[in-house]
């Protein structure tokens, strides 16, 4: 396969991953910003999502429909959910001999719709969850049709390792800036509309529910966005889908980059792996949350020097 | 007669052929097409106008033009007619473009060789090499199986009597053929059960023989070789054509960056290291192909691809140096050709064409400037060109000016009326002229033509130009089995 064509599926799908994410935090903030009695601030948002300073990103944090704007269709804002699909598009636009039609298509109308002026209007001036679910169902049909008609080859496993990259990372990130929010004292957080807010914006919320009985605490929330291999959008089992998918490149190519790229996944799984949430606290959150990200960054890093570099 | 509102008032211009009607009467050919319209209302025909135009968006069949920062998509027009042709004037087009083309190889063949035709006094010296096309670096190259011209789109238009001529030979890259392609799959969603009942050849087979032809042109003796298309980039306006012919092919699209020259060999940089390239079907012009050998600025090529060709290591799609034989000045020798290669009559005609390095012709062409079509010989896409009846003085004033500096640089052409065809409009059938250009493809077994094209309509009324770039539309092309 072309390093291009394996650099261009890598990041169609971590923009989408990305695009998924964003979208789903919009929808519960927003939802979290009707319960509030009072001041609700965007600002852990704005935060994991865009690249605005803290000074920027305080003079809008209280406007949430300035916000919906900015992050969803502001073409100067380079992490909008307008201009990332249409970065995912352009990159879909050319492998499209290494797609099917029906991904493209998906994507090309994920691209028309964020365009749409009557659902812009929606997000707006009138109800915005409407218009998030029909963006957010896009993004879910991008996922489908991709595990529905794509061929299982080296592009299927780039385009996994990709997605799969940017969930752990994004999930790391979430708990982190989250948890900034109260200075990582745990003990502060009493108030249960915050965690579920943060378990509903990962779409955790009912599995919680199921496996921890006895109310809100944060050593379950750590345990479960972290560490739970059944939640699929733990940093635990993000990672260990992108090694599962790495893996499969093994066979196309067994040199010096294969290994050190091995290593390196190998390396971090095992971080997470053997923790428990007690290790982790008695770390720190945040030391450990930092660890494990930039050990995900440098995993990226490798993955375009060794195989993705074409110019 | 016609009845339906929709047929009423449908009058082509006298003096023009029209493809569905003669006389007060509908052709036979389109005698089933019309049955059918009769039984739609025009909100349904206004429905399917919708129906395909939403298609071609969702399908992402745009392109692209890049102003003010921003990619505005843009649907080449399509009209819902079909366009149809007979199984006899197929027949008769198939045969006229398989004898044209061959002529045309061995033309190429003998000017970058022994030169016959030159010594032999049918085709001036001068005028091949004036022509910047004529490319040293092809002479005494011995191309695959002696063929120059794989893949060509032959434009014909049809004078006011009915008859085919020959407007153009494209054999640099000819593009437009996925719109042949695509342009039938919408008729199939928008006329259901129309096709089988009507008798139309499919055109299915195009990217099947294309591949084929590809890959038979491997210099390695490699059961399983790497054939690619090479792309200028998503900014090509052209670039959905590519993505669509690489797909339906199965072969890798590549751009000039993926693909490196190491020891007059051609490789693609893939996550496995370096893979080594077979053939090349390119769809960068020439002059970008190698910045080492032609312009040196090209960002779109590959540094030694030429090296590489002439080796013989990898196999190049068309061969490069083809302008020389579709050079507007050139063209007017393309019977004579066909006369000295093939020692028979050609069976498409040639639209009189007037040199303007001839005195005598040019002085002709200087007192009929209102009757003429002035070409640049090197512009192609309706560009460089000049319409004597309806330029005003002073356009005609600074062609003659330009064609006294340099005369080589234009040609003459009597203004031929092309055929008009029905097209929906505004809720009615309206005339518009019409071109045709079915795709060649030449292979080491012959040349194969896939029954259809593509039929280019110049949108506005009385308009001649039909060219993408200067606001023309396409239709579906109809070829009748019986």
């Amino acid at each position: 396969m072309l390093s291009r064509v394996a650099d261009s599926l890598f990041w169609m799908n971590r923009y989408m991953e990305r695009t998924d994410g964003i979208l789903r935090m919009l929808k519960t903030n927003y939802a979290l910003s009707q319960d509030e009695l009072q001041y609700f601030s965007w600002q852990p948002v704005l935060k994991i999502f865009t690249y605005l300073s803290e000074e920027e990103a305080a003079a809008i944090a209280c406007q949430g429909r300035t916000v919906l704007q900015y992050m969803v269709s502001d073409k100067e804002n380079p992490n909008s959910v307008l201009n990332i699909v249409t970065q995912a598009r352009e990159n879909a636009r050319s492998v499209q001999d290494h797609t099917t039609k029906e991904l493209w298509q998906c994507l090309n109308d994920f691209y028309h719709t964020v365009r749409d002026e009557q659902l812009l209007e929606w997000l707006y001036k009138e109800d915005p969850i409407t218009a998030l679910d029909i963006l957010i169902k896009q993004g879910l049909l991008f996922y489908g049709t991709s595990d529905i008609t794509m061929a299982r080859g080296e592009g299927y496993s780039f385009m996994n390792i990709g997605r799969f990259l940017e969930r752990a990372i994004q999930s790391a990130d979430i708990l982190d800036v989250k948890f900034s929010d109260s200075k990582f004292d745990f003990s502060n957080v009493t108030d249960t509309t915050y965690w579920r807010y943060l378990l509903l914006s990962i779409s955790g919320y009912e599995l919680y529910l199921r496996n921890y009985s006895g109310g809100f605490e944060a050593r379950r929330v750590v345990e479960q966005i972290v560490l739970n291999n059944h939640f699929p959008r733990s940093v635990m089992y993000s990672i260990d889908q992108m090694s599962r998918y790495f893996e499969r490149l093994k066979s196309e190519q067994t040199t010096s980059a294969y290994n050190s790229i091995d290593f390196m996944i190998g390396r971090v799984k095992s971080r997470v792996r053997y923790s428990t949430p007690e290790s982790i606290m008695q770390q720190g959150l945040h030391e450990f949350l930092t660890g494990v990200k930039n050990d995900l960054y440098a995993i990226g890093t490798a993955l375009s020097q060794h195989y993705f570099a074409y110019t | 007669m016609l009845t339906n509102e929709l047929l009423n008032g449908y009058c082509p211009d006298a003096n023009t052929w029209d493809e569905m009607y003669a006389t007060g009467s509908v052709r036979q050919q389109y005698s089933g097409v019309v049955d059918f319209l009769q039984h739609l209302s025009v909100e349904e025909l206004g429905k399917k106008e919708e129906q395909a135009k939403r298609l071609f968006m969702t399908q992402g069949i745009t392109f692209t033009v890049y102003n003010s920062g921003e990619g505005i998509e843009k649907i080449f027009p399509f009209d819902i007619i079909p366009r149809i042709i007979t199984a006899s004037e197929w027949g008769y087009i198939e045969k006229g473009i398989q004898q044209r083309l061959k002529a045309l190889n061995l033309f190429l063949k003998d000017i970058y060789h022994e030169q016959f035709i030159i010594k032999d006094g049918l085709v001036p010296l001068s005028i091949i090499y004036s022509c910047p096309h004529f490319l040293r670096e092809m002479v005494r190259f011995p191309v695959p199986y002696d063929i120059y011209v794989h893949i060509a789109g032959i434009d014909l238009i049809r004078d006011n009597d009915g008859t085919f001529y020959v407007l153009e030979d494209n054999l640099r890259t000819p593009s437009g053929v996925s719109y042949m392609l695509e342009n039938r799959e919408i008729t199939k969603r928008i006329f259901p059960d129309l096709l089988p009942l009507m008798n139309v050849r499919s055109v299915m087979e195009y990217p099947n023989i294309l591949h084929k032809n590809l890959v038979s042109l491997a210099p390695r003796q490699n059961s399983n070789p790497t054939v690619v298309l090479l792309s200028p980039g998503i900014y090509n306006s052209a670039y959905f054509e590519h993505t669509t012919l690489a797909r339906m092919m199965g072969i890798e699209l590549v751009e000039g960056r993926d693909l490196v020259v190491d020891n007059h060999r051609v490789y693609m940089k893939t996550t496995a290291g370096l893979q080594q390239v077979d053939v090349i079907y390119r769809r960068v012009d020439d002059e970008f192909l190698d910045p080492l050998v032609f312009n040196a600025t090209s960002a779109l090529g590959v540094s030694g691809i030429m090296s590489a060709y002439r080796k013989g290591n990898v196999a190049i799609v068309n061969a490069v140096g083809n302008g020389v034989a579709d050079d507007k000045a050139i063209y007017s020798y393309v019977p004579a050709m066909i006369r000295y290669y093939l020692n028979e009559e050609p069976l498409l005609k040639n639209v009189p064409t007037y040199q303007l390095g001839n005195v005598e012709e040019q002085e002709y062409v200087f007192k009929n400037m209102n009757k003429m079509v002035i070409k640049k010989t090197n512009e192609s896409g309706g560009y460089g060109m000049l319409m004597g009846h309806s330029a005003s003085d002073k356009e005609i004033n600074d062609f003659q000016t330009a064609i006294l500096k340099d005369p080589r640089q234009f040609i003459a052409q009597p203004t031929i009326s092309l055929s008009s065809a029905p097209c929906y409009m505004n809720g009615k059938l309206q005339p518009r002229r019409v071109d045709l250009r079915p795709y060649a493809l030449c292979g080491p077994n012959g040349i194969r033509i896939v029954p259809g094209g593509l039929t280019r309509v110049a949108l506005r009324e009385g308009s001649l130009v039909v060219n993408s770039s200067q606001g023309g539309g396409s239709k579906d092309t109809w070829v009748l089995a019986v």
